[in-house]
């Protein structure tokens, strides 16, 4: 089967280069909804959900082959390779930004450019190397997870009141954005909280640009510079907002950062 | 909340529940009053889908207090937007819920145990009906097995009958009494079985005793008898006695021999090693031939198991039996199958004493 329909790619734009956007734990592509349309004149946006996120087909997750981020950067090269991607961008948010840096060293050819905002080498102090989180706390993390008490499936089907603001969403919104198979999202996020890229970024031989914002819990300052340093020619842009996922939060400044850069 | 979630207001009862004071709220990220995993899932799941929806109803989200207990929340949120459409403020209604979550949790657990039980009964149901339709087989195979010999009595029976006393009269006893001695065998088998299911385990009558190797080479000479066209090669290395059962020895054996004959390739020898030494026994049949598919491999020591695509026919007691002998002798019966042979191997310890 085609990752087409796996991975619900959606296309859009016409311009001759390519510009893939992956979206991070937590969402599904409908976190570049602020983002993607505005590089749709000048290039041909592809969006997707990884397995397990959005609408993706949740029968194509393979516990063994997505239980590192090595499975879910095959899934981008085989995307990249069914699309016929060369020379492209990628921009990569949160755990995916690893994820595109593990997909360039397996297919180089694919991306010229890549776009790593929030990323993380390693979300677990070790050692000298500050990750943000100490073991105990990826822990508890994870143990919350496994307890599934905290509403992650709620996220799921989240309810949907008609809001005042914006009528016009009420029925697209219903249970559209961000569903996730709960067990899924669980096994990713061990994934991604355990993952530990540290080796990966010297190898790195693309053009890139980390994306930065202030004040941000999953990945700090401390932990974008260390990518930003250990990735051979890597720029680093820190952006006028705060929390982890500015392409919601801060989606102007994140649109000026890529287009400054590509 | 400022759009950033910054706290700007907060009520009287919330400052109560965290056991702090207002000023110290105030000015606070709403991620710096949450546990580690509240945090995260604020982050990843909370915050964009607000933004996205402009609101989120009934979510748990754990909040820590002044003292470093977890306080279970349940939050609605909405977010408002100004004329321009951008997030002016960020309004949420907090319900302490200890209570609903402790619900929850036992919700979650008896879900838990109730999967849990489901998919034992499952694999219980799922083995208990193999075990039936190897029972059914089985039923089947042994009529099948006692109505030939049984016909070959009563034809013999008919033809005395008819005959009197003849010349062939001798020959049609023997035939006859070959068929008694195929039902008795089968006889034998299935009442192996039931002592090894119901009885705990199959009754020995050891004594000490240096004719293991005699009575290995009569089994073998019984089974080339019966197929002159095989080549069996035998060798023996005997020091002394050992305490067995020979007869089931011989059964066992025979039961190992007859499977490498007929499970082996036609053109290859089937080996026998066979060893007695300070009162340990080893004794190995190896066939050349195909090896046994991985997956027939579990099955293979169980009753009522048989080859599938085996063009033989038997009880699938053989294998299941010698198991059963060699643990009764306080040995084991193992197997090792690769391209080059298949090999069963009868290993026991001296009896202590």
């Amino acid at each position: 089967m085609t990752h087409i329909h796996r991975n619900h790619i959606v296309q859009r734009g016409a311009g001759p280069k390519a510009m893939m956007f992956a979206h991070g734990f937590g969402c599904d592509q409908n976190m570049w909804r602020f983002v993607a349309p505005a590089f749709e004149a000048q290039f041909r946006t592809i969006l997707f959900d990884h397995i397990g996120a959005g609408r993706s087909d949740l029968s194509a997750y393979d516990p063994a082959r997505y239980s590192t981020l090595a499975g879910y950067a095959d899934d981008v090269v085989e995307i990249g390779r069914e699309l016929g991607i060369q020379a492209g961008v990628f921009v990569g948010h949160s755990v995916s930004a690893m994820i595109g840096l593990l997909a360039s060293l397996k297919a180089p050819e694919m991306f010229e450019s890549f776009v790593l905002v929030g990323p993380s080498a390693r979300y677990i102090d070790d050692g000298d190397y500050y990750g943000g989180f100490s073991a105990a706390q990826i822990d508890e993390l994870l143990a919350a997870l496994d307890d599934n008490y905290m509403g992650w499936s709620a996220a799921t089907a989240p309810a949907i009141i008609g809001n005042p603001d914006r009528p016009e969403l009420g029925e697209e919104l219903t249970n559209s954005f961000c569903r996730t198979d709960p067990e899924i999202a669980k096994a990713f996020a061990r994934v991604t909280f355990t993952s530990d890229n540290r080796q990966d970024l010297p190898k790195v031989a693309a053009r890139t640009l980390v994306v930065q914002t202030r004040e941000d819990i999953i990945a700090s300052e401390r932990v974008g510079a260390y990518v930003n340093e250990h990735i051979p020619g890597s720029r680093m842009v820190i952006i006028d907002a705060t929390g982890h996922c500015p392409n919601l939060s801060a989606p102007a400044e994140v649109i000026a950062a890529i287009e400054s850069f590509v | 909340m400022t759009p950033d979630g910054r706290i700007i207001r907060v009520n009287e009862t919330m400052c109560t529940w965290v056991g702090m004071q207002r000023e110290h709220i105030l000015g606070k990220r709403l991620h710096e009053l949450l546990t580690i995993a509240g945090k995260m899932f604020y982050e990843t799941h909370f915050a964009p889908l607000l933004r996205m929806q402009h609101s989120f109803l009934e979510v748990a989200l754990d909040f820590v207090g002044a003292d470093g207990r977890t306080l279970p929340i349940i939050v609605n949120a909405v977010e408002r937007l100004d004329e321009h459409g951008q997030p002016r403020v960020i309004r949420m209604a907090l319900f302490k819920m200890p209570e609903r979550r402790q619900y929850e949790r036992q919700l979650v657990e008896a879900r838990k145990r109730a999967e849990s039980l489901n998919s034992d009964l499952n694999a219980q149901v799922a083995e208990a009906r193999q075990m039936a339709e190897f029972r059914e087989q089985f039923i089947a195979v042994l009529g099948h097995d006692l109505r030939n010999p049984v016909a070959a009595i009563d034809a013999g029976a008919n033809l005395l009958l008819r005959d009197g006393w003849t010349a062939r009269s001798p020959m049609i006893l023997k035939l006859m009494k070959a068929s008694v001695l195929r039902m008795s065998g089968l006889i034998d088998n299935v009442m192996d079985l039931a002592r090894a299911r119901l009885g705990g385990g199959i009754q020995l009558r050891l004594e000490p005793t240096d004719r293991i190797e005699e009575t290995l080479t009569q089994v073998i000479e019984e089974i080339r008898f019966s197929h002159p066209e095989r080549a069996i090669e035998a060798s023996f290395e005997v020091d002394g006695e050992a305490r067995v059962d020979l007869a089931r020895i011989a059964q066992m054996f025979s039961n190992l021999l007859a499977n490498a004959i007929s499970h082996g390739a036609k053109d290859q020898p089937v080996r026998v090693d066979a060893s007695v030494k300070g009162g340990s026994v080893e004794i190995a049949v190896a066939n050349g031939g195909d090896p046994i598919p991985l997956a027939a491999r579990d099955r293979l020591f169980q009753p009522f198991y048989r080859a599938s695509g085996s063009s033989t026919v038997g009880l699938g007691l053989g294998l299941f039996i010698a198991a059963e002998i060699a643990a009764a002798h306080g040995g084991d019966l193992s197997m090792t199958s690769d391209t080059t042979q298949t090999r069963f191997v009868f290993r026991m310890g001296a009896a202590p004493g």
